[in-house]
């Protein structure tokens, strides 16, 4: 038999108030973070606005970007790279409606965006467009199959291999790339006699008209209040009461304490984020329940033993699980962290840094919990089930 | 333990069985989301306000119709705010027959008297009718719109229940903004005679009328896109409307330049035939969406048919015949939402988390078989038949896997072999304990079984409001995570146990387990 530790005996609950001033400490700093510092940054979801994904066909920086936006107005867009090297940027058109200055409609954001876009082509493209050339990296299929009349027979199966290349890529670079894709020469030469290679795709556009924001805020507030009030209720109904409040606030530590961490980095919180907190939430209270539930099977065995003394011993029973079942999670979140890709990266990172602080709540906080609660209001009966 | 293996093991094979029958092919079965395969999301608002708007401007023309009817004059009768109109200045002696005409004619209204006026306001279950109507009817007008442009499997929906919100899902559409204009348009089609104009201003327009609009006519502005701009004064009550149409197609006029051809239905024929016929070298002005597109000069008398200039570009003529035929809006939408994804960031998503998916299936299957050697196997072969009942779920509920969702299913990878360490570490326990094998491993599972059940039904809490909440990605999150957690238990506790017993059931007397 394998195993990483014998079935250890540490006091954990030793340690409770140490674990309660760090946990502690860090809540009061990322508060005072979120309130008066640097602030949690919240994504069109909930403020509203445009979020723009462009691909570049060539390098370009985002000092450059920044630069071609600034005589427009838009340098106060937050830009950033996506991934180094993949020249692939993120922009987002915040507050550069000014509250009160037009009425904040969708479509105030979405010309917004328009004017974005066209910042960013290269003059040359609308030189190019202006002379009759077709951009091969916007054009849709059925333009395409009619540029290539003068193969008839090829003309259908060679536009769908190209939109396929260039959804494979993000962008057409060079007219030589399209060899790799299996193109015939011929086709090649007459596609760049008709078209030119624009200077930017654009991988996804989203716009948040204010109202939904608003509301998307509601409920997304509401939802986290009413799974740990379900929660809540269920452990109450399977436990005790003093182990559902011990549940939930441990949750609302782990809530806490995430967006806290969350504060100090450059990740903006979106609804995918709030889903990771509920799940982290659903996360945490499985393990929690674990200990709890070794708990309530010894209070029946161990009937001599002070309660603080039991927790610890069924803390030490159940820590081989809790460490291999948080291993094996956190595991898999940090492939999806490491190579999920771009789009879901905050979220894995949510996840990340939740399931940790999750495990860790399970054993320093919720323990220590039931136990003030059962000193604060039953301090004589005897702490059984 | 003397349970019969046979029958748990056909249940077993049966669940597999039919969640890879409901799974394959993948490439049918699984809905892919777009922010996997591409497309528009848009959620959009009907403004419900428009129809009783509507609503109470009819009334008010009917009550006028009756007051005629009955000889009866008021010096005024105006809309306080669309679904109230109040009239003021009634004479003590026609109360008693206004009295009459409302509680004939207007079932759908209340009123009330005070001094010499008379609000009147639209019933509160009328009114949620009609909004109820209004966004019914808009779903089917842009159903119908969205059919004719032609996207594979569009997706349109309510949301809510008395919700005024609409969902419209469109995969793998090139051109957005087109898509978006054609459902924006609310198409109201109005053909209405010119009575002066085109003027740069309305004081211009209105000089011939001691500046003021009579009431039998009204000020539109041309479509500073199809004319030249300015100001027309025309006729209040349109000759035809858009509801008159039979059919609309692209064409070109004359000059061969795109433009909108149009059959009238016999009853629509019939009128704009006497219109036209009294009004030849007349201007009749085209009045979409309250913008004049074009004021032709009436040459002939013409009946069911007839063309629409304006400065149209091919696209723009096609896309106008397109709404023209679907029908008009009951109300102006307004976007909220709006979302783009291009195909090339939902293959570049699909790539990405799969891999990471793979990775991280291999990383904890082989670290099972390391700590928990052949019962580890034991546990990759469950975790295995989970991922299998997954998109079988998937399948069944026709559900859609999303970026977030496959996240999801990440994430149950990890936490799937939770149950089934929580039950091993459990057997080790009993075994270091001195108990037999079979014993230990009876006693792991029913010990770990109520665990089990706990943990995983408040993870299940927290998903099934997640659901409720969510909208699209963040839904399918939380199926995944859903089914993946209830497959979990299926396959932890059953198809484990199962195996273990079908294993050491053909030892005589197993002494050694590899756990």
């Amino acid at each position: 038999m394998f195993r990483f530790f014998k079935p250890p005996n540490i006091k954990f609950l030793r340690y409770k108030y140490f674990a309660f001033a760090l946990s502690g400490l860090i809540i009061i700093i990322g508060m005072l973070n979120i309130t008066l510092g640097k602030g949690l940054k919240f994504g069109i979801d909930f403020t509203g606005g445009t979020f723009i994904r462009v691909k570049f066909s060539q390098p370009i920086s985002t000092d450059e970007i920044r630069a071609r936006l600034a005589p427009k107005g838009l340098g106060g867009s937050i830009i950033q790279e996506i991934e180094k090297g993949q020249r692939e940027y993120q922009i987002r058109t915040a507050g550069l409606i000014k509250k009160g200055e037009k009425p904040e409609e969708i479509e105030a954001h979405e010309v917004i965006g328009n004017m974005v876009i066209e910042a960013l082509r290269e003059a040359k493209d609308t030189q190019l467009i202006e002379k009759g050339l077709k951009d091969l990296n916007t054009i849709d299929h059925k333009e395409l199959v009619s540029l290539l009349a003068a193969f008839p027979e090829e003309a259908e199966a060679a536009a769908n291999r190209i939109i396929e290349w260039r959804d494979e890529k993000g962008i057409i670079d060079n007219f030589d790339s399209l060899k790799e894709a299996g193109l015939k020469e011929e086709i090649i030469a007459s596609l760049k006699e008709k078209t030119f290679l624009g200077s930017l795709s654009i991988l996804s556009r989203e716009t948040v008209g204010p109202q939904a924001g608003k509301e998307l805020r509601k409920k997304a507030v509401l939802a986290t209040v009413w799974a740990l009030i379900g929660m809540l209720i269920y452990i109450a109904l399977r436990f005790k009461i003093a182990y559902g409040v011990a549940g939930v606030l441990t949750l609302a530590h782990d809530v806490l304490v995430t967006l806290s961490i969350y504060s100090f980095t450059n990740r903006e919180i979106n609804l995918p984020i709030i889903a990771a907190l509920l799940t982290l939430v659903g996360y945490s209270i499985n393990d929690t329940i674990v200990i709890f539930d070794r708990i309530r099977e010894n209070l029946r065995v161990m009937r001599k033993l002070p309660l603080e003394e039991l927790m610890n011993v069924s803390i030490n029973q159940t820590l081989s699980r809790t460490i291999l079942t948080a291993g094996t999670t956190i595991l898999a979140v940090l492939f999806l962290f490491l190579f999920g890709g771009k789009v879901i990266n905050d979220f894995a990172f949510t996840l990340l840094i939740g399931l940790v602080i999750g495990t860790y709540s399970s054993v320093y906080q919720s323990c220590p919990i039931v136990l003030y609660w059962q000193k604060l209001f039953a301090p004589k009966k005897a702490l059984r089930r | 333990m003397k349970r019969s293996l046979g029958w748990r093991l056909i249940l077993t094979v049966i669940v597999i069985g039919l969640s890879i029958f409901l799974a394959t092919p993948p490439k049918e079965k699984i809905k892919l989301g777009l922010d996997l395969k591409g497309g528009v999301h848009l959620a959009l608002q009907v403004m419900t306000q428009d129809a009783i708007n509507i609503e109470t401007d009819q009334a008010i023309a009917r009550f006028q119709e009756q007051l005629k009817k009955k000889e009866i004059t008021v010096p005024g009768v105006s809309k306080v705010e669309p679904g109230n109109f109040k009239v003021s200045g009634i004479k003590p002696d026609d109360e008693g027959k206004i009295r009459d005409i409302l509680d004939e004619f207007f079932r759908d209204w209340n009123y009330s008297f005070s001094g010499d006026s008379v609000s009147v306001i639209l019933k509160p279950e009328v009114d949620r009718y009609l909004r109820d109507q209004a966004v019914n009817q808009a779903l089917e007008t842009i159903r119908n719109r969205i059919d004719q442009f032609g996207v594979a499997e569009p997706t349109i929906q309510r949301q809510g229940l008395a919700g005024e919100r609409l969902i419209v899902e469109l995969p793998g559409v090139e051109n957005p903004e087109r898509v978006k204009n054609i459902i924006r348009t609310t198409a109201l089609l109005e053909f209405k005679l010119v009575k002066a104009g085109p003027a740069p201003d309305e004081e211009t327009l209105l000089k011939d009328f001691n500046g003021q609009v009579p009431e039998d006519m009204e000020v539109v502005r041309g479509d500073p896109k199809r004319t030249q701009g300015g100001y027309y004064l025309v006729s209040k009550v349109a000759a035809i409307t858009g509801k008159d149409l039979r059919t609309a197609r692209r064409s070109s006029d004359e000059w061969n330049n795109p433009a909108v051809a149009f059959t009238l239905n016999p009853d629509g024929a019939r009128r704009f035939e006497q219109v036209t016929s009294e009004n030849i070298g007349k201007p009749l002005a085209i009045v979409l969406d309250g913008r004049i597109q074009s004021a032709p000069t009436i040459q002939d008398r013409i009946s069911d048919s007839g063309i629409i200039h304006g400065r149209f570009t091919i696209e723009e003529a096609e896309d106008l015949a397109l709404v023209l035929r679907a029908g008009a809006l009951p109300a102006s939408i307004k976007y909220l939402e709006e979302r783009t994804i291009g195909p090339a960031l939902g293959l570049d998503s699909i790539r990405k988390g799969v891999r990471a998916g793979i990775a991280a299936l291999i990383a904890i299957m082989a670290f099972m078989v390391f700590y928990y050697r052949l019962s580890g196997i034991n546990a990759d072969v469950a975790l295995i038949f989970n991922l299998i009942i997954i998109f079988g779920g998937l399948g069944y509920f026709h559900a859609t896997l999303t970026l977030p969702g496959i996240a999801g299913i990440i994430l149950t990878i990890g936490m799937a072999v939770d149950a089934n360490i929580l039950i091993f570490e459990r057997i080790r326990e009993e075994l270091a304990a001195g108990k037999g094998v079979m014993s230990s491993i009876a006693a792991g599972f029913s010990r770990a079984f109520r665990t089990i059940l706990d943990s995983n039904l408040t993870t299940i809490i927290a998903a099934i409001f997640l659901f409720q909440f969510g909208t699209g990605p963040v839904k399918g999150f939380a199926v995944t995570l859903i089914i993946g957690i209830l497959a979990s238990m299926f396959t932890a506790v059953f198809v484990s146990r199962l195996i273990f017993d079908f294993v050491l059931s053909r030892k005589k007397r197993p002494e050694q387990l590899s756990i």
